[in-house]
């Protein structure tokens, strides 16, 4: 409105737009293509020559015993991520915001919570790997003290996505319960301060009136903890358990890199990037559907 | 009336102690890595638990300090940081003025399309750009981790937010005597959107330097590495971990970005706020 090309002879837009346009068509949405064509080939990225196969790869994924694993370890995997990463917080923004009343308290939990959130994932994966040490760390004297002994976290198929997630989950949680919070800050006193003249319970007051006033912002945690917290698993997988044991820790997105440069198939890396972005694609839409609208007519 | 005062303070009393034990649950990895940096091998497996066993070791910092190239890697760190930061924010700041100040066609798919790459999982972009960085013959320099990092889809999201808030009276008024657009970006928003900047700056910063996987996959020479690639080299999954020294780089690596955040709590906590209610 301030400038129209008509107007002035001359929208310099462009310019200003084209450094950040570089690098996302470059760095971006050029790879995303270059998955697509590279996923209908075979190829151990030093070979001259690439072998077209068709949807050979894709196949070969669908028919292999691994992909059910990979999507299952993805599936419980999540489950586990939106326990740690969006139904705790979610409480516990309730309870910061509605039944602590203490502004200085809440200041203190706020920032206690989100430290986390700025440690490096590489650093969270060290920590952890030693506080799950079977010998010395200190889960497994915590299991001792009530005669239990320590399983082998990281080495056992069934517990290492759980021992892996709440790497996550410890990482995670600040951010989205800060985006919670604010969310729930912002819901009309009155609305609250009218239920609890009706006597209505903390319970009540939770699933009537902050579930539903806040739920394009728990929408959007919700997507993001599916998002970022599979993205976030590359690295406590990639330095604790390689994806193993036997493909125990792997998942959608650890396969794509695994393939890639680990096992140099190029296609078969691909075909799993493009059915991850398929995964992704559903959850952006989600999100997009529901909250991009608002988001852009705000203000 | 329902009025119970003594009692919901009660509660109250209790939630605090709950969310306490939690916070303290929260904290504890933190704990727990100071004080296994200051324990010979030793304290680290008898005492475990104990956060203070006596007397406390200055020697996995020595080693750090004195055996290690920790300078090296933390000035390899930094540069990457810097310049990534940076970067992020020039091309960030230009086109969030674009996406205020211009009208032109396609803005909000344009918008749209940026912001995406915020959600793209990099593991699908990992393999053709490393194909690509080798064929730059980037492997290996710290350019080939910089370049595919110098914009960024959520620091332009932040940063055309706080410059909506701008007047627009006040942009056309400067327009009308005669200042370029990019003198207006200069003189009027920089100076009124300096605490966005601030808090945009430093999010791009820790997230750098906190980052892992693609500097891994392109800096594969130790010469290169940075603080959180170094990490790595202290323990194995398979035992015989030097924990103590592990714990101090770790140390090294958490301090910068958990003082940058104290210090500046209010705008990061913010910032973050900003980018759930809206995006």
């Amino acid at each position: 409105m301030l400038h129209s090309s008509s107007r002035t002879g001359g929208n310099r837009a462009w310019l200003y737009l084209l450094p950040a346009v570089l690098v996302f068509v470059i760095f971006y949405y050029r790879p995303l293509l270059e998955d697509a064509y590279l996923s209908f080939f075979q190829w151990n990225m030093i070979s001259p020559t690439m072998k077209f196969v068709g949807l050979s790869n894709y196949q070969q994924i669908f028919a292999s015993k691994e992909f059910g694993k990979i999507l299952g370890n993805t599936g419980v995997l999540v489950v586990l991520l939106l326990i740690f990463n969006f139904l705790l917080p979610y409480g516990f923004a309730f309870v910061l915001t509605q039944l602590i009343g203490n502004k200085k308290a809440q200041a203190l939990f706020r920032s206690v919570f989100f430290l986390p959130s700025t440690i490096s994932l590489a650093v969270a994966s060290i920590i952890f790997l030693w506080m799950y040490n079977p010998l010395a760390g200190p889960v497994s004297l915590v299991l001792k003290a009530f005669g239990l002994e320590s399983p082998r976290w990281f080495k056992e198929s069934g517990l290492v996505i759980f021992a892996l997630s709440t790497i996550i989950g410890w990482k995670a949680f600040g951010y989205n319960l800060i985006v919670l919070i604010a969310a729930m800050v912002s819901v009309p006193r009155e609305l609250i301060e009218a239920a609890k003249l009706e006597n209505a319970s903390n319970w009540t007051i939770f699933r009537k009136v902050i579930v539903p006033m806040t739920s394009p912002t728990a929408l959007y945690v919700f997507t993001i903890t599916i998002i970022f917290g599979l993205q976030y698993m590359l690295v406590p997988t990639n330095m604790l358990t390689q994806g193993g044991p036997d493909q125990g820790s792997s998942n959608i997105v650890y396969i794509v890199y695994q393939y890639a440069l680990v096992f140099f198939q190029t296609g078969k890396s691909a075909a799993f990037a493009m059915l991850c972005m398929a995964v992704y694609v559903i959850f952006l839409f989600l999100k997009a559907r529901f909250l991009d609208k608002r988001v852009h007519y705000e203000n | 009336m329902h009025n119970p005062e003594p009692a919901s303070s009660l509660w109250e009393k209790g939630w605090i102690l709950v969310m306490g034990l939690a916070a303290f649950l929260m904290l504890y990895p933190l704990l727990f890595m100071f004080s296994t940096s200051f324990k010979d091998m030793n304290q680290i497996f008898q005492a475990s638990l104990n956060p203070f066993s006596w007397p406390p070791t200055m020697a996995n910092y020595e080693v750090v300090l004195e055996k290690f190239p920790f300078y090296q890697y933390l000035g390899n760190t930094l540069y990457i940081a810097v310049i990534v930061t940076l970067g992020k924010l020039a091309t960030s700041l230009l086109a969030a003025f674009a996406f205020v100040y211009y009208e032109f066609r396609g803005k909000e798919k344009l918008f749209s399309a940026m912001l995406l790459t915020f959600f793209i999982p990099t593991t699908v972009l990992v393999m053709p750009n490393y194909l690509l960085m080798s064929k730059m013959g980037l492997l290996n320099n710290p350019w080939g981790v910089i370049l595919p990092e110098l914009a960024d889809g959520m620091g332009i999201f932040l940063l055309r937010q706080t410059m909506r808030g701008i007047p627009r009276a006040l942009l056309e008024a400067s327009r009308l005597d005669g200042a370029t657009p990019f003198t207006i970006l200069r003189r009027i928003i920089l100076p009124l959107v300096k605490p966005s900047i601030f808090a945009t700056s430093i999010f791009f910063f820790i997230n750098s330097w906190n980052e892992y996987f693609w500097p891994l996959l392109i800096l594969a020479d130790r010469d290169n590495y940075t603080l959180p690639l170094a990490l790595q080299m202290f323990i194995s999954a398979e035992g015989g971990s030097e924990w103590g020294i592990a714990m101090a780089v770790a140390m090294f690596t958490t301090l910068p970005p958990l003082i940058l955040y104290l210090f500046t709590q209010k705008f990061i906590l913010n910032t973050f706020m900003q980018s759930g209610m809206k995006g």
